[in-house]
């Protein structure tokens, strides 16, 4: 018979022994690493969201804390046209982001085919990334301006009668897009290529002696490799684009119709300093987020359904043959 | 020994924090009495508080002459009291951080006072600088900043509200009087367009607080009377047309009729502010509508500044011409600050307004009521420079509680006349529908405020 190891309920440690213990001390430190990065994550993240919902259901301002109006905000948002409609200016922005994911998996599969001078492409079309929003958007106003560097390169070409980028209204979201488009494409480029090289290349030997040709290796072998890593982009992007600021509010200021949800709320707040309800519309921006993200999830589990089985995890027999097992050594001890 | 080691790292550290939090407290100990600060009329610049030590901090929104011109005023005010160093800071954006930083109350010891602070919040904020009586008595302006008889700050002087013009080419367009009623500006506006290269009206359309010039017309200028402004909270449909081409329809109508007549520049989404001022200087534009403060800025933008001339809005009520007179933003001393920076920004404050160079440079009304208009005014001869009165007693913050409630954006919201200029340009809207919008949001917020409407 064996000597039983665990301290029983008779075995009093003292204070020393159970500070000195292992697994104390590694809860410890858990817990005192966490400390910091958590105070700050409430101090200025939780509570500043939950002061935010408050606000949302009074009518305050920026000096005024004004009273409580229950869920007037809200109702203004959704019946507002000048509120709500600006998530039709955010369907741009994901039709954008869409595209930004053809050409960034469009790219990524050309380099990891080998393509000469991959490198140097790669840190040109990652640079954007690195360039602050704000500057990127002067950059554009610049180029989108009446005979700024874009019409100067069209009259160059030939073309003549170029239409005002900002201006008219047919074109100028698609213009502010392209430059969101511009900014990302390389981020999301480089992301999807690290997921490339994880895939076995012994692999596209394969395929290639079987017939496949480069089209039908893409759909076949990387992307279902690599499908956590799109899904999470497309999520991301998505909610980036719900999002939008920045374009719009550097390079028209949200005129002719280009203003976002984000521009629109950045206005209630600042000059008709009507915190209250400019808070609504953020609570209201994350409950959407959330939604939309949730609603990816679900779609790509179908979208993606069959195309890979989930190998590390194993099946319910052997989940059940191991908790016999584990019952009964406990009864054996 | 780790141990040792350890527990005097975490002694240390935590010696350290407190020793973080209790640095500030000797700035804090603000709240001083009325009775230990002067009133503004009292100090005797030169003579009086020679002895008081500060560092006296002024934040300012002048980011583009702040290292130049106003550190002139501070080192000569250092010659007049070594004692007393000013020290300026410049902020960008300014309206928005300012008011932010104010809710610290250990932002510095003077700033101009920012729109978002309403009447009411300024004794929670600054000083008293004397009575309403007395400081009227002397100087412009005073109402701008007073409440309950209490004047908190004094407005850096004044501006009439007006159009800058190229007065060469308006000459050379074959106009020889300057407009009175908005259709004769417009037709002038045509005669530029036809006889000349210019640009009749330059919007400044992207720079977006350009748009908001046109709000300073909608009250004296437009109607004559200087009540409007606290008036047009118990009027129904303030933004109608009266038929006679006064009031502010008569100031969008102008601005509509404009952009939809092809008067102004080709793309208004690329219109470049810095280039305008040489511009207009050069006589590449014709007219734009602005702040009298941009008189002086046009005038050194380039080699013409005889050229440059400001001309009142082209309104005219029952035959009599008017402009409003409107304050510059107000200095204002911190309540928070101590009583010796109070006293040193006092005497600093009275010396700049009374006795530097500032409203020469500036080119605008000084703050003295007998110092000495500006000779660019010339063209306003005739016309009443009338300021808009302070609201009555117990109305005070009524007008920015129903222009906020309603959107309607009268000083604060330059993109609300933005949307008039698109709406011209694509001509999706006409002016009538527009103003019978604003005039349904106004409706709106009165009644939401339950504000009485008579009128």
């Amino acid at each position: 018979m064996k000597q039983a190891q665990a301290p029983t309920l008779q075995d009093k440690r003292t204070f020393r022994e159970f500070i000195n213990d292992g697994r104390t001390q590694r809860v410890l430190v858990i817990i005192l690493f966490m400390l910091l990065p958590m105070a700050l994550l409430i101090t200025f993240t939780y509570l500043p969201f939950v002061n935010m919902v408050q606000f949302s259901f009074t009518n305050c301002t920026y000096t005024n804390p004004g009273k409580f109006v229950g869920l007037k905000n809200y109702i203004d948002v959704f019946s507002r046209d000048d509120i709500f409609g600006t998530l039709i200016v955010s369907v741009y922005y994901m039709a954008g982001s869409l595209v930004q994911l053809a050409l960034s998996l469009f790219f990524a599969t050309m380099m990891v085919f080998g393509a000469k001078g991959s490198s140097i492409f790669k840190a040109c079309m990652f640079f954007p990334y690195l360039i602050c929003g704000i500057a990127v958007g002067f950059i554009f106003k610049f180029f989108y301006y009446r005979d700024g560097v874009l019409d100067t390169i069209l009259h160059l070409v030939g073309v003549q009668n170029c239409p005002l980028w900002l201006e008219n209204k047919s074109i100028n979201n698609i213009a502010l897009t392209a430059t969101s488009v511009w900014r990302y494409t390389g981020q999301n480029m480089v992301m999807f290529l690290g997921a490339m090289m994880s895939v076995d290349t012994s692999l596209y030997e394969a395929a290639d002696l079987d017939g496949a040709n480069k089209g039908q290796q893409f759909r076949y072998i990387i992307m279902p490799s690599i499908r956590t890593i799109i899904v999470l982009n497309m999520i991301l992007s998505i909610s980036g684009s719900l999002s939008a600021f920045e374009p719009p509010y550097v390079i028209t200021n949200g005129a002719f119709g280009t203003g976002t949800f984000f521009v629109v709320m950045n206005r209630i707040a600042h000059e008709n300093n009507k915190v209250g309800l400019a808070s609504a519309m953020a609570v209201f921006l994350l409950a959407l987020i959330i939604l939309v993200t949730i609603f990816q999830k679900v779609f790509f589990k179908y979208f993606f359904k069959g195309s890979e089985e989930d190998t590390n995890r194993p099946c319910k027999d052997q989940l059940r043959a191991e908790k016999l097992i584990a019952k009964k050594a406990q009864k054996g001890a | 020994m780790k141990k040792l080691i350890s527990i005097l790292l975490v002694l240390a550290m935590a010696l350290t924090l407190a020793a973080c939090g209790g640095g500030n407290t000797g700035k804090t100990e603000g709240g001083t009495t009325a009775a230990e600060v002067p009133a503004l009329k009292d100090i005797k610049v030169g003579e009086d508080y020679q002895d008081i030590t500060a560092t006296v901090k002024v934040l300012t929104d002048r980011t583009d002459i702040v290292d130049t011109v106003y550190k002139g005023y501070a080192d000569a005010f250092h010659e007049l009291y070594p004692n007393i160093t000013v020290e300026y800071e410049a902020v960008t954006d300014y309206s928005e951080s300012i008011t932010m930083r104010l809710t610290t109350g250990q932002w510095g010891d003077i700033c101009f006072v920012p729109a978002s602070v309403s009447k009411d919040q300024l004794p929670d904020y600054f000083i008293p600088l004397g009575s309403f009586e007395d400081m009227d008595a002397v100087y412009n302006f005073a109402s701008d900043k007073a409440y309950d008889g209490v004047v908190h700050g004094i407005p850096n002087g004044g501006n009439p509200a007006g159009i800058v013009y190229n007065k060469r080419v308006w000459k050379e367009a074959g106009i020889d009087k300057i407009p009175t009623t908005p259709d004769e500006f417009l037709e002038d506006l045509k005669l530029i367009q036809d006889n000349t290269d210019a640009i009749p009206l330059y919007t400044n359309f992207a720079a977006g607080w350009t748009m908001g010039q046109w709000w300073d017309h909608i009250f004296v200028s437009a109607t004559g009377d200087q009540d409007f402004r606290n008036s047009i909270v118990h009027y129904k449909d303030p933004f109608a047309s009266r038929g006679d081409m006064t009031g502010p329809y008569a100031v969008f109508y102008t601005l509509y009729e404009a952009v939809s007549r092809g008067l102004i520049e080709e793309a208004p989404s690329s219109t470049d502010w810095e280039w305008s001022k040489p511009a207009i200087n050069r006589g590449e534009i014709a007219a734009m509508v602005l702040g009298g403060w941009a008189v002086a800025q046009c005038q050194e933008a380039d080699a013409h500044p005889e050229d440059i001339g400001y001309m009142p809005f082209p309104i005219t009520v029952d035959g009599v011409r008017y402009a409003t007179s409107s304050s510059n933003y107000a200095f204002a001393i911190n309540k928070k600050a101590s009583t010796d920076n109070q006293i040193a920004a006092m005497v600093y404050l009275k010396w700049l307004i009374e006795e530097s160079t500032i409203y020469q440079d500036e080119k605008c009304i000084p703050a003295r009521k007998d110092g000495e208009m500006p000779d660019f005014l010339s063209d306003f001869e005739g016309v009443n420079l009338l300021t808009n009165n302070a609201a009555p007693a117990g109305e005070e913050t009524l007008f920015d509680d129903v222009n906020n409630e309603a959107e309607a954006g009268i000083y604060n919201d330059d993109s609300v006349i933005a949307g008039v200029v698109e709406c011209a340009l694509d001509g999706s809207k006409t002016l009538d529908e527009i103003m019978t919008e604003w005039n349904a949001k106004w409706t709106r917020a009165q009644e939401a405020l339950s504000v009485e409407v008579n009128q």
